[in-house]
């Protein structure tokens, strides 16, 4: 309880438990009891105006806000007595009264709220007969985010969090009562790395981002957790794809990263860079095993493989030392990193184990960090010393592995062309179509973060371990089990190394 | 031996009702073969491409979406009759419409008659009776798969 | 000589198109007379030129379709076999015509010709030989398919035709007793006789359990739908799943060919074969005394038309009970056979040889 006093109260007859300084709806929803809210954000100070979260508290005579009453020793609440259940309704109804109720166009259906509450505690006939009032349906406010007035409840979470959170407060509330409405500031949009989370945390569809509006609907994506490998930070997100029906062959699979809730990580926030990552696993990637620079139908990779073990093993023990040359990257998992480890360091003795990686990039205060790989922490505690090579070092290999296409970063395009021209046998092992597949004898499509199951260790030295989050084609391979297949034809134990 | 009458009895019978349509029927064609024309006739048949059935209002036949006043689908894409669709057979593609009060429209709406069990759910399921099955087009058939994936969003 | 040999030549030729062309007819018979008795219309749009004629030509639509169907043989099938097994069908039933007087004799060129192909002296014998050769056809269809649905299949089928040919065998014997001849020919003659003075002396009426047995046994022997165990088109799956194409039509017309052939062998031995009642070769002699004359071709023509009627009545018969039955269970079909009809049969024989014996 994070060194906090325990204060022990009842709620619906459950004995509970919870840190002092508490609100009702945390202790509440701690001990599997769900309060329903709008307002309320764990990440965010308690605001109070949604009105949804009313419970009754023994000994008060007015029903209370769960979510701005603190807990106290012996506290009694009740949140499922008919007066609650009333409370709840009536407060629904005021919420719904100005609703557009357009549930078929907006992109929230399936997961909002108001939907999920009526559902559960108001399924009354409308009362309204008054024309609905109309207000603006389609304010772009910057970052590619669309607000629809019409559906907002005005809880305030979006104008609190980029208050809160970001510190960059774009959005506020205008005009007072019936007229209040959400907005930006006259030419200063929203602009922050984080305004993707606006769309998560908005109860309701009434900010949307363009990226993700109309393409699919919300029930059709299967959510699993995964770790970002966009920076150090290791954010936890989750993964939204469309399995099977009704997807075509042509189309995407994910359709989002959204944030997961970690407070040793992340709390409850990702940035854009992260968010954008889901066109880094659907986009640009490798579907088949090329050789020159052209896809070869039909060849597995264990058969590509054993060209390259064929490769290594032509050239003479002693000499491998300096003749083979593998340059590594930091996206690899540390399970992966203690193969390459066993197989290249211990196995076959090598010298030249490199790491070439994305290039670092500018920082910002909150998440993102300037080491734009995940798993920076998981090479030092491998037992590598990372180092980029110099061209020099790779002309004079015989055989060359190369994990990853990070290397054309650091060095221009014609530089690596000369310095690999001498090289006779040159693979790659990389998800990403780019310049360098034309360089190397053949490309090995590998598996994408997402699609492989390992663990990272963040900046922080957060170990997270996540499974595979989207399914992978056919063809493409995780970098383990391309370790794993080549240690075998090349007769190197790799004892009891993690090889899950 | 009672048993055996009885089975005995049951046959003939059986015979005769087949014998007795036979001959009443044939009676009756003849007649038509003599160009006398009875309001009876020998068979119940109806010959159908040349005379067709009226069907039943609630008949379910190939899907339309109803246009809008202007012309537009008044399909929003919403996706509904894609989700309940137990024969997974719809497949809509939504896009962008300018004008704010509409916003979204199909910009792909193709039903996959290879699959399509005519249920009808998709007719229920949509919440502005966009798509309907009131064409009273049955006739589909087509030489390729292809063929039977039918573009519904031009209107 | 040689005009011996010409005159078996035509009479062969035409027999087999005789029964062929029936056989022809009857399938199409089968699909109206099933379509009237089920108030339906049945196949009518095969036309040639626009001219449907009630679908007459759908028989030759369907041979055309059939011929230019895949020859499908099943890879591990007896390829040799698998053909053979049809033919031999068709063969044996075909043959059986040949014993089948047709009418009496004609004069022609000064020759005195029967109408039919061969006076065997056992003729009776042959055919039910032939018959029982045929299920050969099946036994061997099954087997070279290589399949072991159709081979179950054919075991059914053969099981079953042994059992009914008992019954088929005792139900003839009491006509043989009657009538003391084996030759068909013979059997037709004494039949032109008369019973008490104004019966016409048919196997019907001497022999009406005889006759039940016999059209009952014979039913099953054409296996078709109350005893179509053998093949189970929809349920059970017999001998010919494999077949397919002219294969599979040649058994199909087999079928037909055996309603023939049972229609003629009922007309027979049982229903005077050609003879017209009261009708001798002089004209009509009624009981009463009234007498018709006629000269020796009108006898002829009204004989051949009297065969023909017959045959024809016997073949719409097992077309109607072919479409008012449902199948038999298989045990039911062999208590049927060897619970009822044989022992029937047996009884006949008995009281038979008792009446005779009295006499
Ligand atoms: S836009 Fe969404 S988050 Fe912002 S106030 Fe409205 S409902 Fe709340
Ligand atoms: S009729 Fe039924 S199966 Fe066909 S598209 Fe509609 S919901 Fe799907
Ligand atoms: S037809 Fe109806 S249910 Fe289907 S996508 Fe269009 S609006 Fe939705
Ligand atoms: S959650 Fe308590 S008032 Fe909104």
């Amino acid at each position: 309880m994070n060194g906090k006093k325990p204060v022990g109260l009842t709620i619906d007859g459950l004995k509970v438990q919870a840190a002092e300084g508490t609100n009702v709806l945390r202790a509440a929803e701690q001990a599997g009891v769900s309060i329903p809210h709008f307002c309320f954000h764990a990440g965010l100070d308690v605001e109070g105006s949604c009105r949804m979260c009313l419970v009754e508290i023994e000994g008060l005579p007015k029903l209370e806000l769960a979510c701005s009453t603190i807990i106290r020793e012996g506290m009694v609440v009740r949140t499922s007595t008919d007066r609650v259940g009333e409370a709840r309704k009536d407060v629904l109804e005021f919420l719904l009264a100005e609703h557009p109720l357009d549930c078929p166009i907006c992109d929230k259906a399936g997961e909002c709220r108001l939907q999920d509450y009526y559902d559960l505690y108001g399924l009354y006939a409308s009362r309204m007969i008054e024309p609905r009032e109309r207000r603006d349906k389609k304010v772009p406010i910057g970052r590619g985010l669309i607000l629809d007035r019409e559906r907002c409840v005005l809880c305030t979470r979006c104008v609190r969090f980029l208050r809160l959170v970001t510190g960059t407060g774009e959005l506020g509330m205008f005009e007072r009562s019936l007229r209040s409405e959400v907005g930006i500031y006259d030419g200063r949009p929203v602009d922050n790395n984080y305004s993707g989370n606006l769309v998560d945390i908005c109860p309701v569809g009434a900010i949307t981002a363009e990226d993700f509006r109309f393409k699919t609907r919300a029930w059709f994506l299967v959510r699993r957790p995964s770790v970002c490998p966009h920076c150090s930070r290791g954010c936890a997100v989750i993964i939204e794809s469309v399995e099977g029906y009704p997807l075509r062959r042509s189309e995407k699979r994910v359709y989002r990263v959204t944030a997961r809730e970690n407070p040793a990580v992340n709390g409850f926030w990702i940035c854009d860079v992260g968010r954008d990552g889901r066109h880094d696993i659907d986009d640009g990637r490798h579907a088949a095993v090329s050789e020159k620079g052209a896809p070869v139908q039909g060849l597995s990779w264990e058969k590509a493989l054993a060209g390259v073990a064929a490769a290594i093993r032509s050239v003479p023990g002693p000499e491998r030392a300096g003749k083979i040359a593998v340059v590594l990257n930091a996206r690899l998992t540390c399970e992966e990193l203690a193969l390459a480890k066993g197989l290249f360091v211990t196995g076959l003795g090598l010298g030249k184990v490199f790491f070439a990686d994305r290039k670092p990039g500018p920082a910002d205060s909150l998440l993102l960090t300037s080491d734009r790989v995940p798993n920076a922490k998981g090479v030092l505690d491998a037992g590598f010393t990372p180092r980029l090579p110099a061209l020099g070092e790779l002309a004079g290999a015989e055989v060359l592995l190369v994990f990853g296409s990070y290397i054309l970063e650091h060095f221009g395009e014609e530089d690596v062309a000369r310095a690999l021209a001498g090289v006779p046998s040159k693979y790659l092992f990389a998800a990403h179509t780019g310049p360098l597949d034309r360089l190397v004898d053949a490309v090995f499509p590998v598996a994408h973060p997402a699609e492989k199951s390992g663990t990272y260790i963040n900046t922080e030295g957060v170990r997270q371990s996540f499974a595979r989050a989207v399914r992978p084609c056919p063809a493409v391979v995780a970098e383990g089990a391309i370790l794993v297949c080549l240690a075998n034809s090349l007769g190197i134990s790799l004892g009891d190394a993690d090889v899950r | 031996m009672i048993k055996a009458w009885r089975v005995l009895r049951e046959l003939v019978r059986g015979a005769a009702i087949t014998a007795r349509h036979f001959f009443v029927n044939m009676t009756f064609h003849t007649l038509r073969l003599f160009g006398i024309r009875t309001r009876r006739r020998g068979a119940v048949t109806i010959q159908y491409p040349e005379v067709q059935k009226a069907l039943s209002p609630r008949h379910h036949s190939l899907h339309r979406i109803r246009p809008r006043p202007d012309g537009k689908p008044s399909c929003v894409a919403c996706m509904l009759c894609v989700t309940v669709c137990p024969s997974e057979c719809l497949y809509v593609e939504a896009a962008e419409d300018p004008d704010p009060e509409v916003q979204k429209l199909p910009a792909k709406f193709v039903v996959d008659l290879n699959r399509c069990c005519f249920c009808g759910f998709c007719v229920e399921a949509c919440p502005v009776d966009a798509i309907r099955m009131d064409t009273g087009e049955i006739r589909l058939a087509s030489l390729t798969r292809a063929g039977l994936e039918v573009p519904l969003d031009k209107p | 000589m040689f005009g011996d040999v010409l005159i078996i030549l035509v009479k062969v030729v035409l027999t087999l198109m005789w029964t062929l062309l029936l056989a022809l007819f009857l399938t199409w018979v089968e699909r109206k007379e099933s379509a009237v008795m089920q108030d339906r219309i049945g196949a009518n749009r095969a036309s040639v030129f626009g001219l449907r004629i009630f679908g007459l030509f759908q028989p030759f639509a369907d041979a055309i379709k059939m011929l230019f169907k895949e020859d499908f043989c099943p890879t591990f099938a007896q390829r040799a076999l698998h053909w053979l097994a049809p033919t031999f069908s068709f063969f044996f039933v075909s043959v059986t015509m040949v014993a089948v007087p047709f009418g009496d004799t004609i004069s022609l060129f000064g020759r005195r010709i029967p109408l039919q192909v061969v006076d065997l002296n056992a003729a009776v014998l042959f055919v039910l030989a032939m018959l029982s050769l045929g299920i050969y056809g099946i036994l061997v269809g099954g087997w070279a398919s290589s399949n072991r649905f159709a081979l179950i299949g054919s075991l059914r089928g053969a099981a079953q035709l042994v059992s009914y040919e008992v019954a088929l065998g005792l139900s003839l014997v009491g006509l043989i007793m009657v009538f003391p001849s084996l030759s068909l020919a013979r059997i037709v003659e004494f039949q032109g006789g008369l019973l008490f003075g104004f019966l016409p002396k048919w196997g019907i009426f001497l022999q009406p359990l005889g006759f039940a047995v016999f059209f009952l046994a014979g039913m099953a022997e054409t296996k078709r739908v109350p005893f179509d165990m053998p093949e189970g088109e929809s349920e059970i799956i017999g001998f010919y799943t494999e077949y397919g194409g002219l294969k599979f039509g040649l058994f199909m017309f087999t079928d037909f060919l055996e309603v023939i052939v049972l229609a003629s062998m009922a007309t027979t031995l049982f229903f005077g074969g050609w003879q017209v009642p009261w009708l001798g070769d002089a004209g009509f002699a009624f009981p009463g005394g009234g007498r018709i004359g006629l000269p020796p071709w009108a006898v002829t023509v009204l004989r051949v038309l009297s065969f023909n009627l017959k045959v024809f009545f016997f073949c719409w018969l097992q077309i109607l009970t072919r479409w008012t039955y449902p199948r038999f269970r298989y045990d039911q079909v062999m208590d049927l056979g060897w619970k009822v009809l044989v022992p029937l049969g047996a009884a006949n024989i008995l009281a038979t040889g008792l009446i005779l014996a009295v006499r």
